[in-house]
């Protein structure tokens, strides 16, 4: 059967379906991407005009003298209950959002066609289900990795103040999983998490359920765990080392998804 | 168009006919009973487990309790700081984790609930079907609605009551109260009222939407929008007294009402009942001292506006109040939308 959907082998089809794929892509997931880009500008917006508050209130707080009067324990005390309240939440959100695009952007990737039979149509294309399968989940994965690494990147400068006041270091996990490098991997694990499992179950709504669940199992892992088990002990091997793997294990649920696509009869 | 699907015209059949309530209780069961099972059965599932947890975190608590001169300076490394301490490492991180899962419950529930409850049969196109019943589209939905909403309420009212027993050992450890947010969410009235809500919110969009995921993502945003907002407002709730800061302390010590009463705004006068100057104010409030009534000098009064623990129930009933009237809002739109749109 299979035979039928392969591509043509006729030279010079890459080009002209890359862009297609990409723009079949756009379509398909729009909504997703769109929101995405939504979440994404509103997460650097917010992060730059209260973390230039923030950057200002700590450095006055630095600049205070003597540090144990009265002035400077109101600043700090000032610092800790509206500043720190802050940099808090926007973390817990940080650390919340590969769960949340885990469990809404992965499981429709393929779940959505199987589950309106629409995949009989999509997969019958020139362009075949295993390169169409491939090229949703690059296309996405990328996107969805370059804006993590973005917001990493700039969450890490947001959050130096509370390094210092609030006795944390990049070891916490909580503030090693935020880094641009770890977080990005996360996000990408997440995201071939949920479109593996929605490939499994073949359903949106359950695989949306189970998705969270074992994303946030292996995370509590990792933290609580693995970590401490890696053959690296100083911040940046850590971090690749954990990039690396998690890289993997993203190209392994990419593999998976596209032989489950590949097993499935029309 | 829709004129062809509306059933029995009213002049051939005026008396509408009797509820056929057992009917329709069977048709929401057929449909909704993956959430009628699988809600109940996760919550129960998760219920053993804080029976079990709890006795221990109980258990664990009583020790402590038991233990003579607890937190006396010569025993402060003894025997009883270490249990202590074991209680706070080992019971404590589950005990937290069990809170974070409790603030999460409610919109997972409505999210799962009410996305799909109509954005199903409008995304699958089985409405057209459905609705054209001789049972009547509306009075289908509004079935559809109580008998789900009624039963996520009742069961996650129980799971609350089953979490506040569990937690409170937690409350006199951890220096939290019964009016600290996660804690006040999480139990009595106010979160089977936040569960309706955000089940509203879900049975609501995936109306308006007519799409289950991005329903779904929108009842995220909703609801995590109103949670904020029952945060912002709690302290303006008129349940707050007035009183200078000895009354305070003397509650701090009641053994009955663990926990820290809810100190809104603090303010010094003076002499004669005036405002105090910024730099007096400030001196006696963040002066050093025992603790904080110690240190004010003859003549000055700190005062409180605050919240008395006691006045934790009528919190409870203001709260779930107006999250019901949000709720029973929604579902009246719903059924609104449901009316209007053509078969």
């Amino acid at each position: 059967m299979t035979v039928f959907t392969r591509p043509a082998r006729a030279a010079g089809l890459g080009q002209a379906a890359g862009a297609g794929m990409l723009w079949v892509t756009w379509r398909q997931h729009r909504g997703l991407l769109a929101s995405v880009l939504a979440v994404f500008v509103a997460a650097v917006a917010s992060m730059l005009v209260y973390g230039q508050r923030i950057h200002h209130d700590y450095a006055i707080l630095r600049a205070c003298r003597p540090a144990a009067s009265p002035g400077c324990q109101g600043l700090s005390n000032y610092f800790n209950s509206t500043d720190w309240h802050l940099g808090n939440y926007l973390q817990v959100a940080l650390l919340a959002a590969p769960v949340l695009l885990a469990m809404f952007a992965g499981p429709p990737v393929v779940a959505r066609d199987l589950e309106n039979s629409t995949y009989r149509y999509a997969w019958t294309q020139g362009i075949g289900r295993v390169r169409w399968t491939v090229a949703k989940l690059v296309i996405i994965g990328a996107a969805v990795t370059i804006a993590a690494f973005a917001i990493g990147q700039l969450f890490a400068w947001f959050f130096t103040p509370f390094l210092a006041t609030e006795q944390l270091t990049v070891y916490t996990p909580s503030v090693f999983g935020t880094r641009a490098v770890a977080y990005a991997a996360w996000t990408l694990t997440a995201f071939c998490l949920g479109a593996f499992l929605g490939t499994l179950v073949r359903r949106i709504l359950p695989a949306m359920a189970i998705t969270p669940v074992l994303f946030a199992a292996l995370a509590a892992l990792t933290w609580f765990d693995l970590r401490h088990d890696y053959p690296v002990k100083t911040f940046w091997p850590m971090q690749l080392f954990e990039a690396g793997w998690l890289l993997t294990l993203s190209a392994a649920l990419i593999a998976a998804t596209v032989w489950l696509v590949r097993q499935r009869a029309e | 168009m829709s004129v062809l699907t509306l059933p029995a015209q009213p002049g051939q059949d005026t008396a509408p006919r009797p509820l056929p309530w057992r009917r329709m209780a069977w048709v929401t069961w057929r449909q909704q009973r993956a959430t009628l099972i699988s809600v109940p059965a996760v919550l129960g599932a998760v219920a053993v487990f804080l029976v079990i947890f709890g006795l221990k975190v109980h258990h664990d608590y009583a020790a402590i309790v038991k233990c003579p001169l607890v937190g006396s300076v010569q025993n402060e490394s003894g025997a009883c700081q270490q249990l202590f301490s074991r209680f706070n490492a080992t019971d404590w991180p589950l005990g937290n984790t069990c809170a974070i899962l409790m603030a999460l419950a409610p919109v997972l529930i409505g999210a799962f609930a009410g996305g799909p409850l109509l954005a199903r049969e409008l995304e699958t196109g089985t409405y057209r079907y459905a609705w054209t019943q001789g049972l009547g589209r509306e009075r289908q939905v509004i079935a559809k609605l109580a008998l789900v909403g009624i039963t996520l309420a009742v069961v996650t009212g129980a799971f609350g009551e089953l979490f506040a027993w569990f937690f409170q050992p937690f409350l006199y450890t951890e220096e939290l109260n019964v009016l600290t947010d996660t804690v006040f969410s999480a139990r009595g009235l106010v979160f089977p009222a936040f569960t309706l809500v955000a089940f509203a919110i879900g049975a609501f969009f995936g109306m308006l939407l007519r799409r289950i995921v991005p329903a779904m993502a929108a009842t995220l945003g909703v609801y995590l929008a109103v949670r904020l907002a029952a945060w912002g407002v709690r302290k303006y709730y008129p349940v707050a007294v007035v009183t200078s800061n000895s009354k305070i302390f003397s509650q701090f010590q009641t053994p009955s009402l663990p926990g820290f009463p809810w100190i809104l705004t603090t303010w010094v006068t003076g002499p004669g009942g005036k405002p105090a100057s910024p730099s007096v104010a400030n001196r006696i409030l963040n002066g050093p001292g025992p603790s904080p009534g110690a240190s004010v000098p003859a003549g000055y009064t700190e005062w409180n506006r605050w919240i008395p623990l006691s006045h934790y129930w009528p919190m409870q009933f203001i709260e779930a109040g107006w999250l019901l009237v949000i709720a029973v809002a929604l579902f009246a739109a719903t059924v609104s939308l449901v009316r209007r749109r053509a078969a």
